[in-house]
């Protein structure tokens, strides 16, 4: 493991060292071969993990998420180039730092064994996110953004510290590795509960749960591209492998604890996505509709089920990487116009046909269809949900339907008809804008050929 | 403050907390004590202000009646037990164990005997508010620390669950820096006297860690005399490396990972909860939080927006700057970066 953390720490001297015509191209072309060192975790073996040392593994639920991360970071380099072109150097430099250091915890949280080491990387990626949104956000909202992104996290897991510990206590260990193999005493209903309850919070206000999920929209919105980026499609992840890591020593009590929260996750699907019909702010209407997506995996991990748990780790690698994408589709518009509101740029199909593509691509992931790996999570998670009660079929199917609703809400009022008239001066789409949005999708259609690697632990 | 006399009175201070902290006898002990207290009145009233003189009243009204006290207990104990020593102490000795610990946690400004400390950091200059809020410490902890065993832990632990509330709370309405630090203060020794009982190694840590910090903290507050939130919004336009290393020693001081602050909070919640204290290490985690706001709110002051300056120019341009900042970057490290380095404080003891 250290083969790929050493090399991304050692981007830091790489910025730092860097001259003003070559920082871009160092980080991107390093961070790009960085992947290609991680490409080969992917091979893993069925029912075991990798385990490199005592304190790295990586597994098959881990090794998608951990791939996600080491490729994102090229693409969030790639997409933040332009709104940092008028700052200076050393402000730049700071910026990449930040981003480096959030990568670094990234990639040791999904690879720690011991569980408070995954605690403490956990928190630790909130200082890099709050400086990325608070110092480099756009609009005065962007600091009581950082102070609801910080707090709510920090509420959830501070219990999730002292489950840890007693669970550490109790048992002597809380490597992972060791835990497999743990009886789990449930003495006294109430402090089991108790317990169950200080584990699973943490993980539920970063998913985000909908009752918890206030600093979703504020966070994303006002965060920069890369920001967003990284906030979308990884930080969200990092709720869901804590609790598809903790369900094992939380078992028995699962099956009770869990029925208000599969009701706040099923409704909460309809509200956000019905919130998303009604937005005219094209950034929230992309981040209620990740709150919405991710209502889903809460229902899949707490239901256990083996194919439910196929269904959340496809649907996090797929909703990582469309969600992603939106977001710098979204940014793309905001550099032409410097508005977030939809209504200000439309019909850009006739201006920027290719960027068209993109976005039909993009909203068409967005909506599962079939064959991409959307659709295939979100498939398994419905199937499962039916299996565990048959009417949740009314709620999963009719999010499906708003989700295509407002997905394609989205797709005709930016791209399809009439063009608004003050859009005439609009730059063409960059190279560099179509790389990003190309090294998006054809992850996503890759992996439709193949979607074992993005199973997870019970293929 | 002449030379001469200030030197004299800083080893008069020193001596003071000296002899506290090498005595057994509990007279010499009180002597130290009250040999720091009235060494420190003359720094107090250092610079001749109506203000400070009310502080220095305050500070030596409040040390006063806690030395008196702790006499009071001193004697009932002897006169009980029929010996002066500090480990001997009868814990079922109900008087005795009280009143001892008022006095010591008045000593130490914790609730409800905190209400002397924002008014005292904040009557006094920069330097000597941190020479109130660290050095003055030392003293009363190591008595803590030399009879933690007879010390009775319910009304200890109550104390220090009041005064990180009240740390808390207290210093969500401040503007003024001495303050916020002084309630900053009463919450660490909430911290420091909570797990006193049960295991006085991870109390010195915690001392470590928050002087190191405090000492941070004040000396950069003192780089160009920022008293107030509104003066320490114009750093950045002076030295933006000031501003980055206050964004990282407060995050430190709120106790985030992965910076070393960290570090005292997660030992201190392990050993409550393996003392089966866990609703107590759940509470005093939630209100950590509290001061985690207020350092919030300074770093979004200095570090993370740019405040409007009166010049229009990207970096003031200004004479060398000529107060010495004693050991700043090796204390930044150590109290910001070495939480990897956490086995190595389990050999404080």
């Amino acid at each position: 493991m250290l083969k790929i953390i050493i090399p991304t720490i050692m981007l830091f001297p790489v910025i730092w060292y860097s001259n003003n015509t070559m920082i871009w191209i160092n980080m991107t072309s390093y961070s790009l071969m960085i992947n290609l060192m991680t490409l080969p975790l992917l091979n893993q073996a069925g029912n075991n993990s990798n385990n490199f040392s005592l304190t790295f593994f990586s597994d098959s639920l881990s090794s998608p998420l951990l791939m996600l991360t080491v490729w994102l970071l090229p693409l969030m380099i790639m997409a933040s180039q332009h709104h940092l072109m008028k700052e200076s150097l050393t402000r730049k430099k700071l910026y990449l730092s930040m981003l480096i250091s959030l990568q670094m915890f990234l990639i040791m949280t999904f690879s720690a064994t011991e569980l408070i080491l995954f605690y403490i990387l956990f928190e630790a990626t909130l200082i890099p996110t709050l400086i990325i949104i608070t110092r480099w956000g756009n609009q005065t909202e962007r600091l009581n953004a950082g102070l609801y992104f910080l707090f709510y996290t920090l509420i959830g897991s501070l219990p999730l510290l002292v489950a840890l510990i007693y669970v550490q206590i109790s048992l002597g260990s809380l490597n992972y590795l060791v835990m497999n193999f743990w009886f789990q005493d449930t003495s006294s209903p109430w402090s089991s509960n108790l317990l169950w309850l200080a584990c699973i919070m943490a993980f539920m206000v970063k998913m985000p749960l909908y009752g918890l999920h206030l600093w979703l929209p504020k966070a994303h919105v006002e965060a920069p591209i890369a920001g967003s980026m990284v906030l979308a499609a990884v930080l969200l992840k990092l709720g869901g492998y804590g609790m598809l890591r903790l369900t094992i020593i939380l078992n028995p009590m699962t099956k009770i604890m869990a029925y208000p929260f599969i009701m706040l996750c099923l409704w909460g699907m309809i509200m956000t996505s019905s919130i998303c019909l009604r937005q005219t702010d094209l950034k929230s209407l992309i981040a209620y509709s990740s709150v919405s997506h991710m209502a889903l995996v809460i229902v899949a991990i707490l239901m256990q089920t083996p194919w439910s748990f196929m269904g959340a780790t496809a649907l996090m690698i797929a909703h990582g990487l469309t969600s992603s994408m939106l977001f710098c589709l979204a940014n793309s518009n905001y550099e032409r116009i410097h508005s977030r509101t939809m209504l200000l740029a439309r019909g850009l199909q006739a201006f920027l046909p290719l960027m068209a593509t993109w976005w039909l691509l993009a909203s068409l992931t967005n909506l599962a269809l079939p064959p991409f790996i959307n659709l295939i999570g979100e498939l398994f998670v419905i199937m499962a949900s039916f299996s565990w009660s048959n009417i949740t079929i009314a709620m999963t199917g009719l999010n499906m339907l708003i989700t295509a609703l407002y997905s394609l809400y989205m797709l005709t009022m930016t791209q399809r008809g009439k063009f608004t008239y003050h859009i005439h001066n609009i730059k063409p789409s960059y190279t560099r804008e179509n790389t990003l949005m190309s090294m998006h999708m054809l992850p996503l259609i890759m992996l439709t050929f193949n979607p074992k690697i993005i199973m997870g632990l019970t293929y | 403050m002449k030379l001469p006399i200030l030197t004299i009175v800083m080893t008069t201070i020193f001596t003071g907390t000296m002899l506290t902290m090498i005595s057994s006898h509990w007279l010499l002990i009180w002597i130290g004590l009250e040999i720091n207290m009235l060494s420190i009145i003359p720094i107090l009233t250092k610079n001749q202000k109506p203000r400070s003189t009310e502080a220095a009243t305050k500070y030596f009204l409040t040390q006063a009646t806690a030395s008196m006290l702790l006499m009071f207990t001193i004697v009932f104990n002897a006169m009980h037990s029929g010996q002066w020593t500090t480990t001997n102490i009868d814990p079922n000795n109900m008087i005795v164990s009280l009143t001892m610990i008022i006095a010591l946690t008045m000593k130490l400004g914790m609730t409800p005997f905190h209400f002397w400390v924002p008014e005292v950091t904040q009557g006094v200059s920069l330097m000597t508010g941190m020479l109130l809020l660290t050095w003055q410490k030392l003293a009363p902890i190591s008595i803590m620390m030399q009879m933690f065993t007879s010390i009775n832990s319910i009304i200890l632990l109550l104390i220090a669950l009041m005064s990180v509330l009240v740390g808390g709370w207290g210093g969500l309405n401040q503007t003024q820096l001495r303050k916020i630090l002084a309630y900053s203060s009463i919450a660490h020794m909430g911290w420091m006297m909570a797990i006193l009982t049960f295991c006085p190694s991870l109390t010195m840590l915690n001392l470590l860690i928050y002087l190191m910090l405090t000492i941070i903290m004040f000396t950069m507050l003192n780089m160009n005399t920022n008293t107030t939130t509104l003066t320490l919004s114009n750093l950045w336009n002076k030295s933006p490396t000031i501003t980055m290393m206050i964004l990282i020693s407060l995050l430190s001081l709120g106790g985030l990972p992965p910076l070393t602050g960290f570090l005292p909070k997660w030992v201190i919640i392990q050993e409550l909860t393996k003392n089966n204290n866990i609703a107590m290490a759940t509470v005093m985690a939630i209100m950590a939080l509290l001061n985690l706001y207020f350092y919030m709110r300074l770093i979004y002051s200095t570090s993370l927006t740019l405040f409007p300056t009166p010049n229009n120019i990207k970096m003031k341009w200004q004479f060398q700057p000529k107060k010495r900042s004693l050991f700043l970057s090796p204390l930044i490290i150590l109290s910001t970066l070495t939480l990897p380095l956490s086995p190595v404080f389990s050999t404080l003891n």
